[in-house]
């Protein structure tokens, strides 16, 4: 198995199949968080699984496709956030490559960089979208108490943004992690994630 | 087979048009409006929107899809008239609480923009079948292998559901508990999520093994199953699509 670094386009058969598999793992963790009441999205486990195993691209995939297949299904408002879940694959890929899902410190912090940019990103979707608002709850209540007290539209739309996002993404990595770790090394190495292949 | 979709399967006229001029429509349903921002323009594509979905006999089925929005629209609305930065003009007032004209205009011309966006979607996706989308799209020119991507999607899940369903219950009859503290309930996660991923991941192995035996990867021309349906009409809705969005252009920019 050849490998180009991170940003190879040319997805195995097996990194294509992996796709449907993370979208479908996306899905199982907004049930799972829905039906235990938690107070997170828990939507994007799969999207940075799948980095994990196989780089930014296919994360990056896993990512627009979700949002898309969710668009048709369920809610055309998620077509919207498609960009959102495509930085979120790039990211997870981008940092998994360079090491950082060695140990639980690494991909706490790797979880905070994603929710830094997922919130990043959104923002300007929230604001251009629906005048700077989420649609949760609690964030949304902050967005109403810092517009009111004169705070920028960009300043409360992002602080709305990111309350909900670092949560949600550090549990998310750390979930995904989590999984990563307990796959057996057979099934890391055909998705072809993981360290360098070395040749004899 | 289980997919998922939303797909209602009637005869109509807009189930008849195909997949491409729905997404011609998403696009003109978007873009107008942004190039004309007047109130006029949203009512006018809201109007048309709602005639389309009549037409298809799925008006009905738009509202669950739209509920949830509507309620986010409404904060929007109350956030955005009390608050919004510029608001000068009171309207109305509820105890203490003073609505301004600024934003709730604000909050109707975002209501408007949102509500047309989902009624075009809407469009597209109550009457279209996800397998004719993708096939098209494919003919297009769209990778096969990111079009059977697409379409495997809406076959796992299901799949993948039935196995979330049959875990739960074999953890639950082991003892795991679901209910109570937040701590007891984050703790069910894991156990839950886990075995799901698991199978699901070692059974990519068969799945991929599958489809290069079939050829997945070959290089080469790919045929197709179906017969591609195209009446003449379709390209006249098309064309019209787009000179209409040409047309929106070349108003914002003469006016």
């Amino acid at each position: 198995m050849k490998r180009e670094g991170m940003w190879s386009l040319k997805l195995s058969t097996a990194a294509l199949v992996l796709i449907p598999v993370a979208i479908g793992i996306n899905y199982i963790g907004k049930f799972f968080a829905e039906l235990l009441r938690l107070p997170l999205w828990l939507d994007s486990i799969g999207t940075a699984l799948a980095s994990m195993l196989a780089g930014p691209i296919v994360g990056a995939l896993s990512g627009a496709i979700n949002n898309i297949i969710y668009g048709l299904t369920v809610s055309p408002i998620s077509f919207v956030y498609a960009i959102t879940s495509v930085a979120i694959g790039l990211t997870v890929g981008i940092m998994a490559y360079k090491g950082w899902i060695s140990n639980l410190w690494k991909a706490i912090v790797m979880g905070l960089v994603v929710g830094l940019v997922a919130a990043v990103v959104s923002t300007p979707i929230n604001i251009g979208f629906w005048g700077g608002q989420t649609g949760n709850v609690w964030g949304d209540a902050l967005y109403a108490f810092l517009l009111a007290h004169n705070y920028p539209v960009w300043l409360a739309s992002f602080l709305d943004e990111i309350v909900v996002d670092i949560p949600d993404k550090v549990a998310t990595i750390v979930v995904a992690f989590a999984i990563f770790k307990g796959l057996p090394k057979g099934l890391i190495s055909l998705f072809g994630g993981g360290k360098k292949i070395e040749k004899l | 087979m289980e997919t998922l979709s939303l797909y209602v399967d009637r005869d109509s006229p807009v189930h008849r048009v195909d997949p491409i001029s729905k997404l011609l429509y998403i696009l003109a349903a978007t873009a107008i409006p942004i190039i004309l921002p007047s109130l006029l323009t949203a009512a006018v594509v809201l109007a048309i929107s709602v005639a389309l979905l009549l037409l298809g006999r799925i008006f009905r089925r738009v509202i669950p899809l739209i509920s949830v929005i509507v309620f986010v629209l409404l904060t929007i609305l109350i956030i955005q008239g009390l608050f919004r930065a510029g608001n000068v003009t009171p309207l109305f007032q509820l105890g203490s609480l003073i609505f301004y004209r600024e934003g709730l205009l604000y909050a109707v011309r975002i209501s408007l923009r949102v509500i047309n966006i989902m009624l075009a979607f809407a469009i597209l996706i109550l009457t279209t079948k996800p397998s004719d989308l993708f096939e098209t799209l494919v003919r297009k020119g769209l990778s096969p292998r990111i079009g059977y991507v697409l379409s495997s999607v809406l076959q796992i899940i299901p799949q993948m559901q039935n196995t979330v369903g049959t875990i739960t219950d074999a953890q639950r009859s082991r003892g795991m508990e679901t209910e109570g503290s937040l701590a007891v309930r984050l703790r069910a996660f894991i156990p839950l999520i886990g075995p799901v991923v698991m199978s699901s991941l070692t059974q990519t192995r068969e799945r991929s093994i599958a489809l290069e035996v079939r050829g997945f990867s070959a290089k080469g021309k790919k045929s197709f199953l179906n017969e591609e349906i195209q009446e003449p009409y379709h390209r006249f809705i098309r064309w019209g699509l787009l000179l209409s969005i040409i047309l929106a252009l070349v108003w914002r920019v003469a006016a």
